[in-house]
């Protein structure tokens, strides 16, 4: 393992503790030195930084210099002014072995920094010949290279210099991950190719959790590609961008960038203060912000060692940005000067004369970064937007979007936040009263209401399936009719079909074909057509089509919590997969993905049957203790919960033969459903089955349901069938969900409201 | 780095010599364009003698720095009585605002000093408002 910074940071990583540290610098000696050692004395894995002031950076010594002498106060550590036995007085005693301190500066033409850093025996630092000219200064970016390229070579005469890129920061918001991820491992290569053995890949976190694992996963992939033999670390950046103003929000965006960093297997957190928006922070609050960071770190669940080798967007825009760069000459910083002319590597918004600035970024409707013109950039990520910039209240609310999240306010104060949207047609959705019947089938299926919700229906399918085969389901095909189906639903009718003189009945669920194809397959899945004739009364509930779909899974082998599990996991995935490639249809239909928020943080909560009842009777709800939960009981649950929940153990009686009663609890099922908040309902039907034959033959006639219709299904199972848990989902329910549609039936092409004729 | 807009003397934009941020710089642009009036914005890090060049020569009808690093008092306070020293710029209307000091909102001392190095009115980062105001009436005196 490496000496130096490399090696602390990768002994820390490898006992599984991240490394914290502050962007600290004062301009005064004796606090700089006292910020040193209260950062040495933090308990938790600290480096100490010597953050440089805005005119060293710019290398204008002299007025440092006049500053220094008149006793005004500067933004950072003068490091160039004070020269290396100044500094080694700051340091002396506190920078050890154990304890590396880094130079942070931000300079096109750094040179005499790291002279003088490396004559103070400090040489670990930061920077970039992109990442410190493009958001730093007005430096042609060749001289920018050239600058660095001379700096990379001083470096690398230090036997454990490590260098920081930058380029996973620019201007520290709105530059989409991909961007960022690429930039950072091209400057970690050229560094690399002037000779440097240890270096970090930085990445700032932007404005959604899942995308910056994602990116950060992204990251450390390609540097494993590209970086093989040398050390390296990816350093993670709490939020360079307008910062939370209040101390709860500056708080709590500090803590999900201390998980994001273990998360995604990270080594090092450079955090920000309460104080970020504000003003220079003070010691104490640095100390705050690193003991908070720590604290969170060690409470979260480090990421495999191995990077997650999903093709995420960000991965596959990233790498190919790097190869295109690469592609164009031998040398990295022969490349950067070329990829910028090109518009291969252009940052949004920045201001710089060599950036090509023809690509733009958003914010999408589902809260992540990503490109709205990709310019030059080497692939095309969606259609371009319809010109218009931004206005400067549309710019404002982007640059605010974390800021206002954390603090608590709206997220979305205009249609800012969403610029491209706000050019697209806005659906007006029906007014409530006029939808509990449909319209005639010309008039529904040409309804862009219709046609929104039949995509967004599409992206359920899409990613349902995707994420089911990716857990090893196979798709069957479901039979549609049979001799006997699934009795137990509530109060609904079967309809019979005439087989060659035989009575058979139309499917109202697959679950004694699931239960049969165990025999072939461990894991399978339906997308069934089922059709219940439900009783009158529900044609106005809402959420009942006399014929619709389910999602219909099955596990052999599995328990009750692994279906109860299964379902959470597919839910949110087709949430996340829907606000991803639907936002638009979402947002032309009114659905604001805030909505969603809660849903995806899993687990659900789960409430027994009997606590469902004992809430219900708090609402003053007279509902049955031994009894199924009422339409209205349940829609009222619904509407109280601010997230999905689990209602399990229903009591025996309420449920069909297949429900497996519990053992340790006679009388109640190894069941579960799941209901979404909203009033949306009951979305999910699942449970443990019973597979034994003489138990199974028991609870029919318990039911009241002849076991002689069920002839070739209890053979089966009298052979021996495997023991299995599953659920329904329903597919018009879920979404109805998505979209936020008043009835049902305005997601389903064809729709069949109970005791409605209808085509 | 120099987005000019077409008709008339522009709105002069300017971070300061050492002040590398940008953001405060695009969107006072976009706002000052939106109340009606062309602008110069002539980026971060801008060196005085650059500053008082590009004044010079445009003959602006109103200059504005913004600047947030926090070294905004000392950089504006030295440049300020270059740009009066000119005398094309000795009435020309010139404003400051954004994160003047380290330590937070600006002192009243700093912002009197301010005022005698030469700049016409100093605004708190809060005072958006009263900015669009001023700009507003600036386009009517340009009409009348
Ligand atoms: C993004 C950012 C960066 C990016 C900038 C990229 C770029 N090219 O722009 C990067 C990461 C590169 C960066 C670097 C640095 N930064 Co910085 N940065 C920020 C950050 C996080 C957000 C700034 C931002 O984007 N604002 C968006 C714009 C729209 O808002 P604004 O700038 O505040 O402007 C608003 C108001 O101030 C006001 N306003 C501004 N100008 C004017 C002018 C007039 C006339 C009026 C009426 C109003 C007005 O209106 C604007 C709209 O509301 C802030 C902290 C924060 N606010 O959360 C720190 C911050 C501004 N940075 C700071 C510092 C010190 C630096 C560095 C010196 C590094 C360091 N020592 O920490 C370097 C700069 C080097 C240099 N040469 O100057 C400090 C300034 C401290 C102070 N003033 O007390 C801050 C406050 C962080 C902190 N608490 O330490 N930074």
């Amino acid at each position: 393992m490496t000496a130096g910074f490399g090696g602390f940071v990768a002994r820390a990583r490898a006992a599984g503790r991240l490394v914290v540290q502050p962007r600290m610098g004062f301009s005064d000696t004796a606090t700089m030195r006292a910020g040193l050692l209260a950062t040495k004395r933090v308990p938790a894995t600290t480096v100490g930084t010597l953050t440089l002031d805005s005119y060293t950076r710019v290398n204008d010594i002299a007025a440092a210099d006049h500053a220094l002498a008149e006793g005004i106060p500067l933004n950072g550590y003068p490091i160039v002014s004070y020269g290396p036995e100044r500094t080694a007085t700051v340091l002396d005693g506190i920078r050890d072995a154990g304890f590396p301190v880094q130079v942070r500066h931000g300079s096109a033409r750094p040179q005499d920094i790291v002279r003088a850093s490396l004559a103070a025996g400090l040489d670990a630092t930061e920077g970039g010949p992109v990442s410190y000219c493009l958001p730093y200064s007005r430096m042609p970016l060749t001289d920018a290279v050239r600058n660095w390229s001379h700096t990379a070579d001083i470096l690398a005469t230090a036997p454990n210099a490590h260098v920081e890129t930058f380029g996973g920061c620019m201007l520290g918001q709105l530059c989409p991950p991909s961007m960022l991820v690429a930039l950072s491992v091209l400057e970690g290569l050229f560094f690399v190719q002037h000779g440097l053995r240890s270096v970090s890949l930085s990445y700032a976190q932007q404005v959604d959790a899942e995308q910056d694992e994602e990116a950060v996963h992204a990251l450390r992939r390609l540097a494993a590609d590209l970086l093989p033999g040398v050390d390296w670390h990816v350093v993670v950046y709490t939020y360079m961008g307008l910062y939370p103003t209040t101390p709860h929000g500056a708080a709590a965006l500090l803590e999900s960038s201390a998980r994001l960093a273990v998360r995604s297997g990270a080594a090092r957190l450079i955090v920000k203060t309460a104080a970020e928006a504000r003003r220079i922070p003070t010691i104490a609050e640095n100390v705050d912000a690193l003991t908070l960071a720590a604290e969170v770190a060690a409470a979260t669940r480090w990421a495999d060692d191995e990077p997650d080798a999903a093709d995420t967007t960000v991965h596959t825009e990233a790498r190919a940005i790097v190869t295109a760069v690469l592609g164009l000459a031998h040398t990295v910083a022969e490349a950067l000067p070329a990829a910028f002319r090109l518009g291969y590597l252009d940052v949004p918004y920045c201001l710089h004369p060599d950036n090509a600035g023809r690509a733009t970024s958003e914010i999408d409707p589902t809260g992540r970064l990503r490109w709205a013109a990709t310019g030059s950039l080497p692939f095309r990520a969606r259609p371009a937007a319809a010109g218009r910039g931004p206005t400067s209240a549309g710019l404002l609310a982007a640059l605010s979007h974390t800021q206002r999240r954390f603090d608590g306010l709206p997220a979305t104060a205009g249609a800012a936040d969403r610029p491209v949207l706000g050019a697209q047609m806005t659906i007006t959705t029906p007014g409530p009263t006029s939808t509990y019947l449909p319209p005639s089938p010309p008039e529904h299926l040409a309804s862009p209401v219709t046609r929104a919700a039949l995509r967004v229906q599409q992206q359920v399918l899409t990613a349902a399936r995707s994420f089911l085969a990716g857990d090893g389901f196979i798709e069957l095909l479901p039979p549609v009719i049979g001799p006997v189906t699934d009795p137990g639903v509530r109060g609904s009718k079967q309809l019979d079909v005439d087989y060659y003189g035989h009575r058979y009945k139309l499917m109202t669920s697959g679950i004694l074909y699931k239960q049969a194809s165990l025999l072939a397959f461990d894991k399978l899945f339906f997308i069934a057509p089922n059709v219940r004739a439900e009783p009158v009364e529900t044609c106005n509930t809402r959420r009942h089509l006399a014929e619709f779909h389910q999602i219909d899974v099955e596990i052999s082998g599995g328990t009750r919590a692994d279906a109860r599990r299964l379902a959470e996991r597919l839910l949110v995935h087709v949430v996340r997969h829907v606000l991803r490639t639907a936002g638009d249809d979402l947002a032309a239909l009114g659905r604001d993905p805030v909505v969603f928020a809660e849903l995806l943080r899993e687990p659900f909560d789960v409430l027994t049957h009997a606590e469902a009842v004992a809430a219900l009777h708090d609402l003053q709800y007279p509902q049955s203790t031994d009894a199924e939960i009422e339409w209205e009981g349940e829609e009222l649950l619904s509407h109280k919960a601010r997230r999905p929940f689990f209602v399990t153990d229903y009591p025996k009686g309420s449920r069909g033969f297949y429900d497996r009663e519990n053992p340790e609890s006679p009388g109640t099922l190894r069941n579960f459903d799941l209901i979404v908040p909203g009033g949306y309902g009951e979305l999910v039907s699942g449970s443990e089955r019973e597979s034994d034959y003489a138990t199974i033959v028991t609870r029919m006639r318990e039911t009241g349901e002849n076991p002689a219709k069920y002839r070739w299904y209890l053979d089966m199972v009298r052979d021996g069938i495997p023991a299995s848990a599953g659920f329904g989902m329903g597919l018009e329910r879920l979404t109805r969900f998505l979209t936020g549609l008043d009835s049902v039936w305005q997601v389903n092409a064809y729709p069949k409201v109970p005791g409605l004729v209808a085509p | 780095m120099m987005m000019s807009s077409p008709s008339g003397e522009p709105v002069v934009i300017s971070g300061t010599s050492s002040d590398s941020h940008t953001w405060n710089l695009v969107y006072l642009q976009l706002l000052v364009r939106e109340l009606g009036h062309p602008v110069l914005n002539l980026g971060p890090c801008v060196p005085d003698d650059l500053l008082v060049a590009e004044c010079a020569r445009t003959g602006p009808r109103l200059v504005v720095i913004s600047t947030v690093n926090g070294h905004g008092y000392a950089d504006a306070v030295r440049v300020a009585p270059r740009l009066r020293a000119r005398r094309e710029l000795a009435g020309t209307r010139l404003v400051i605002g954004g994160k003047l000091g380290i330590h937070g909102a600006a002192a009243a001392r700093r912002r009197d000093q301010l005022v005698a190095a030469g700049f016409d009115r100093v605004y708190e980062e809060t005072e958006l408002a009263a900015f669009a105001d001023d700009l507003a009436r600036l386009r009517v005196g340009v009409a009348s």
